[in-house]
């Protein structure tokens, strides 16, 4: 380890961490309400506007993150709108992370019995109403592991940004090891740094796993009494 | 600004080219991840507790650090201890070291999915472990691996594209390219979508017909 070079570059990489987890929270900040708002859409499925979600799902499901990124930072000012790289990666990485986290959602969705529609529909409950009350607080609790896994990819995807110019924490790492030649250190801290990240993101999800598990556990032992009884 | 798609008759040599370059990789990373992922899973089972400790310190770290990094780690690295590549096979097995990693919980599924009286059985009919693994215990678990499999491999496709980071010529860095010298990437990035589009949707046909071959063969057992 060479200390000398890690207090020249230690602050750059600091600032490429901080990058990242700026890119990391606005991308899911993004994401996450688009997200739900397509699986709700292709949940109702109305054609009209369940197949135009699903058109835009599937599609950058199909495409490499980094070929969305292009199209955000080098297409676009064809069009006359020039982006900053950082606004560029945003825009990039929301439009693919929300595609892939409304199946997430959805998938989360579908898992609520179908017979919950059909008993709340038959106490006379509005769609929307059955929606927010009755299916939404049964699927969170099976959505939440797919997501933070979506979340943990998501993170790792924002280095992609490195490749138009942000320099996020692999880019500020790279750029370090081929100035310096150093070839393992800087890379083996950013990796250690990203580590981090999705491990605070694996503690939430525990920490939110334990809390639904507490918040479901009366309503249980009553169900099982009732049972008894 | 208008679109103009004529430039793709002059740029589509280079997209070709750079289309062949990203399906000789996705061959590649399957080539050397397939049989890395079964070794990782077969592994992972074994007796030894120090051996599935580190391979599961490995498999966190390579599943748990951006691709991307892993990539360039590999492309700085190995020159250091003495092994000089050039590009393409660099990104070979930086791909193929995690995706070995993703396939292995791929297989180790697959391997679970499988009685371990499986193993006894054979075991008194004198096969060897080999024999057994090989003609016994892996075709029993296609069925359970496939799916997965198909949908990591559309993973490896998209993420070929990360290559053109260490300028491997692959279809986004060629489409790259083209357009910085034409100045269309609109146009010509549409085309290198859709080139994409068209591959990945080749896997989609596969995993359907490997998903009906696998529900037919379950049914039959």
């Amino acid at each position: 380890m060479n200390f000398a070079l890690l207090a020249e570059y230690g602050p750059a990489l600091g600032q490429g961490l901080l990058n990242t987890i700026f890119l990391s929270v606005v991308t899911l900040a993004i994401a996450t309400p688009i997200g739900a708002a397509i699986a709700l859409i292709r949940e109702t499925r109305i054609p009209w506007i369940a197949i135009p979600a699903a058109i835009y799902v599937n599609i950058f499901r199909l495409l490499p993150a980094l070929l969305v990124l292009f199209f955000s930072f080098y297409a676009l000012p064809q069009f006359g709108l020039r982006l900053s790289p950082m606004t560029a990666a945003i825009l990039g990485l929301s439009i693919v992370g929300a595609a892939y986290m409304s199946e997430d959602i959805r998938g989360g969705l579908a898992a609520v019995d179908q017979g919950q529609y059909r008993a709340a529909k038959a106490l006379g409950l509005s769609y929307p109403h059955i929606i927010r009350r009755i299916i939404i607080p049964q699927a969170i609790p099976l959505i939440i592991p797919p997501y933070v896994t979506r979340a943990i990819i998501m993170v790792k995807a924002t280095s992609l940004a490195s490749l138009v110019a942000v320099g996020d924490l692999t880019g500020e790492a790279v750029r370090a090891t081929s100035i310096t030649y150093e070839p393992f250190m800087f890379l083996i801290m950013a990796g250690a740094l990203y580590l981090l990240l999705s491990g605070a993101l694996a503690l939430f999800q525990m920490w939110a796993e334990e809390r639904m598990a507490r918040a479901r556990r009366p309503r249980t032992s009553l169900t099982v009494k009732a049972a008894q009884v | 600004m208008t679109l103009d798609f004529s430039i793709l008759g002059t740029v589509w040599p280079a997209l070709l080219r750079g289309t062949l370059v990203t399906v000789e990789l996705t061959a590649a990373v399957l080539a050397v991840a397939t049989p890395g992922g079964i070794l990782v899973a077969l592994l992972r089972g074994a007796p030894s507790r120090t051996l599935r400790t580190v391979l599961a310190t490995l498999s966190w770290i390579c599943r748990g650090v951006p691709p991307l990094l892993l990539l360039f780690f590999v492309f700085f690295g190995l020159p250091v201890i003495g092994i000089k590549l050039p590009p393409l096979p660099s990104a070979v097995i930086a791909m193929s070291l995690y995706m070995s990693f993703y396939f292995g919980e791929v297989f180790r599924a697959g391997l679970n999915s499988v009685p371990a009286g499986q193993w006894k059985a054979a075991e008194a009919l004198g096969l060897s472990p080999a024999r057994t693994l090989i003609r016994i215990i892996l075709p029993q678990t296609i069925p359970a691996a496939l799916p997965p499999y198909i949908s990591h491999a559309t993973e490896i496709l998209k993420g070929t594209a990360l290559a053109a980071a260490v300028s491997v010529p692959e279809l986004t860095s060629a489409a790259k390219q083209v357009f910085v010298v034409t100045f269309r990437p609109f146009e010509i990035l549409i085309a290198a979508a859709a080139i994409y589009a068209i591959l990945d949707s080749l896997l989609l046909v596969l995993q359907i017909y490997g998903e009906r071959w696998a529900a037919r063969r379950s049914a039959a057992r």
